[in-house]
């Protein structure tokens, strides 16, 4: 009889063995699949959340204002930002711009202060950046050149506030005096990202601008790229396209700017890590289940030894087995994973509720990243280790004397 | 304390010099020196104009304005420049309200919010506050003699009874012949210096010795100074009390 059919027919003779031992593989295929996807979600998230909401690709900044950044140097900013917008559009590989002023304020509302982080912002650029229409929560979105702003949900429960009510703030302007105004509290926004939804208020970049007395000025302009590939190419284009705009400007790739790209860099690390981790956990998870179930049929291989088998017929037959059932085991694993994660990666995985307080630029909801790449890696590593995990424990068998085989309880 | 000094200062407090009595007070106590001086301070009211001028790592700028006060406790001050034209900050005792014209409340600073700086400058309107003397907040006590800018003055080491004081310790020169302040050192708790404020320029209104150019210095902002010049000044003229009330304000 040939050695497959011995195999099979011994995975089929003892079907509650042969399950107990496919479903580790299973769960160790299905856990590998899920983390890594989970793992990838969670850093394409934070890529996007760094370029949408923080620094763009690139960010263009008054040469000077970084260096200052802390003081809030208004005086610091984009003259005339339309002309610089347009210049940049100009180039191939720009897909998106948004200008900002950012500024902090204190808050007055009934006899109390508040403290708040501004973004004047115009609404039609800032579509593709933040997405306000998705994320409005309650009424509409401030009208251009109105003394009307939106708060993060976070600022309007902290202060008490909806919708109609009306607030006055106070803030440096572009003199490094103070300015007052009054403000209609038009919409209410939450974003996904749960350390936006705090202390930021947003305004019509005009009404911003009047506020401040910046006139046609900005603090910062954000660009989108179309290929991110071509990111320091861009950058050198932009710098030469600026470079008559009369102003001293910096163009600097979002890999340059403050701790994010580090940040990423190590949460990637971090990610690697855990994931090797759960990889070492699951082969073990493997092994272990493999070497028990040739361990403990040590009289059958005695049995078989003693009736002419030879010793690498044994072998090849464990190994034939657990082959057999890691492959149908790994296949289960992944599919079920990939049957779970697909839904996932467009609906979501919903943590709002585990991520309350948490100041991480991370999504409440998150949309795990399925890699066909590592999860058919996945699958030939579970059927691998558990394969060869075979070996081990069936040459030693072989060895043995089938009388002293036979003896083994 | 030394908000005490500063605000009679800054808002004019027109130290006026009582004529100047030759007393040789060289054996004055510390307690002593201080009556004399804020004898000086105590005005019936006041109108003046003047100019911030702030110098920092940004470079100079200048914040005019105008202001009233009446006694010691009331002051209304207006910014005329025109970036911050119509906004006004009113004292009344130890609260302070700010107005701006686009804004539809007026504003009660209180609490950190004190701290803050007004326009930018070494002042803050913390500084502004307080209408008790010298003596009710500091422990004084005289350590000599020393030479400001050519004047002979007295030194002086105040220490906060309470932590109620904005600035726990103070050193002060006071001049010795016109009893005004002509330098001053503030300090926090661990000792270390946070504002200095020295006054250039003093002149005789009606028989009263005046200063009006002070220099601050906020050790705390590196390479921050601010320079207040007080450059038309009436006293003891009349003055209207209902311009100090919340609802005048506003107007």
């Amino acid at each position: 009889m040939k050695l497959y059919r011995i195999a099979l027919r011994n995975i089929k003779r003892n079907k509650r063995r042969s399950i107990l031992s496919g479903t580790a593989i299973v769960i160790a295929a299905f856990t590998i699949v899920f983390m890594f996807s989970l793992e990838g979600g969670m850093m394409q998230d934070m890529r996007n959340n760094i370029f949408h909401y923080i620094t763009g690709n690139i960010r263009i900044r008054n040469s000077a204002y970084t260096e200052y950044e802390s003081l809030n140097p208004l005086n610091l900013r984009i003259k005339n930002y339309r002309s610089v917008i347009e210049k940049c559009r100009a180039y191939s590989n720009v897909l998106a711009v948004s200008p900002r002023i950012r500024f902090y304020t204190s808050i007055y509302r009934n006899d109390k202060d508040y403290r708040g982080i501004g973004l004047g912002l115009d609404f039609n650029l800032e579509k593709d950046f933040q997405n306000f229409g998705e994320n409005l929560v309650k009424g509409r979105l401030p009208a251009p050149g109105k003394r009307e702003i939106i708060l993060s949900s976070g600022l309007a429960k902290e202060m008490g506030v909806g919708t109609g009510d009306k607030i006055t703030m106070l803030s440096r302007n572009m003199y490094m005096g103070m300015s007052g105004m009054t403000f209609k509290i038009t919409g209410i926004v939450r974003f996904k990202v749960e350390s936006f939804n705090k202390s930021f208020f947003y305004m019509p970049i005009d009404t911003a601008q009047r506020f401040l007395k910046m006139d046609n000025s900005a603090t910062e302009i954000l660009l989108l790229l179309k290929d991110v590939s071509r990111l320091k190419e861009t950058v050198s284009g932009i710098k030469k396209l600026l470079a008559d705009s009369g102003q001293p400007l910096e163009v600097v790739p979002w890999t340059s700017i403050g701790t994010w790209y580090s940040i990423i860099r190590m949460a990637d690390v971090m990610y690697q890590i855990i994931a090797l981790i759960f990889f070492i956990l699951g082969s073990t998870v493997i092994i272990n289940t493999t070497m028990m179930v040739i361990y403990e049929r040590m009289r059958e291989i005695g049995t078989m030894s003693a009736m002419g088998m030879t010793g690498s017929e044994i072998v090849g037959l464990f190994f034939l087995e657990s082959f057999f059932i890691s492959l149908i085991s790994a296949l289960t694993g992944v599919i079920l994973g990939v049957g779970i994660i697909l839904p996932l990666t467009v609906t979501g995985l919903d943590l709002s509720a585990y991520m309350q307080g948490i100041n991480f630029d991370i999504s409440t909801v998150l949309h795990p990243q399925l890699d066909m790449r590592s999860t058919v890696l996945v699958f030939f590593y579970a059927v691998a280790v558990s394969s060869f995990a075979s070996f081990i424990p069936s040459r030693r068998a072989a060895r043995i004397e089938p009388v002293e085989a036979l003896r083994a309880l | 304390m030394n908000k005490y000094v500063i605000r009679n200062v800054l808002l004019l407090l027109f130290l006026p010099l009582i004529p100047v009595q030759h007393v040789f007070a060289r054996n004055l106590t510390g307690e002593e020196i201080i009556k004399k001086m804020e004898a000086n301070q105590v005005q019936k009211s006041a109108r003046l104009e003047g100019v911030f001028i702030i110098t920092d790592k940004f470079g100079e700028r200048k914040k005019t304005f105008k202001l009233v006060s009446l006694g010691t406790d009331r002051t209304l001050l207006e910014f005329t420049n025109p970036e911050e034209a119509g906004q006004k900050i009113l004292r009344a005792g130890d609260e302070i309200y700010l107005y701006f014209p686009e804004a539809e409340d007026v504003i009660h600073l209180k609490g950190s919010a004190l701290r803050d700086s007004v326009l930018g400058s070494d002042f803050s309107y913390e500084d502004l506050t307080g209408e008790k003397g010298l003596l009710d907040i500091y422990d004084v006590e005289a350590e000599g003699m020393e030479t400001v800018n050519g004047r002979e003055c007295y030194t002086l080491k105040l220490t906060a009874k309470n932590r109620k004081a904005v600035y726990p310790g103070e050193k002060l020169w006071v001049d010795s012949e016109l009893f005004v302040l002509r330098k001053a050192y503030y300090y926090a708790l661990s000792g270390r210096l946070i504002k200095e404020m020295e006054i250039r320029k003093v002149i005789k209104v009606k028989g009263k010795n005046i200063p009006v150019w002070f220099v601050m210095e906020d050790r705390m902002k590196k390479d921050s100074r601010t320079t207040f010049i007080i450059n038309n000044i009436q006293i003891d003229v009349p003055v209207d009390p209902g311009i100090f009330s919340l609802e005048e304000l506003s107007w």
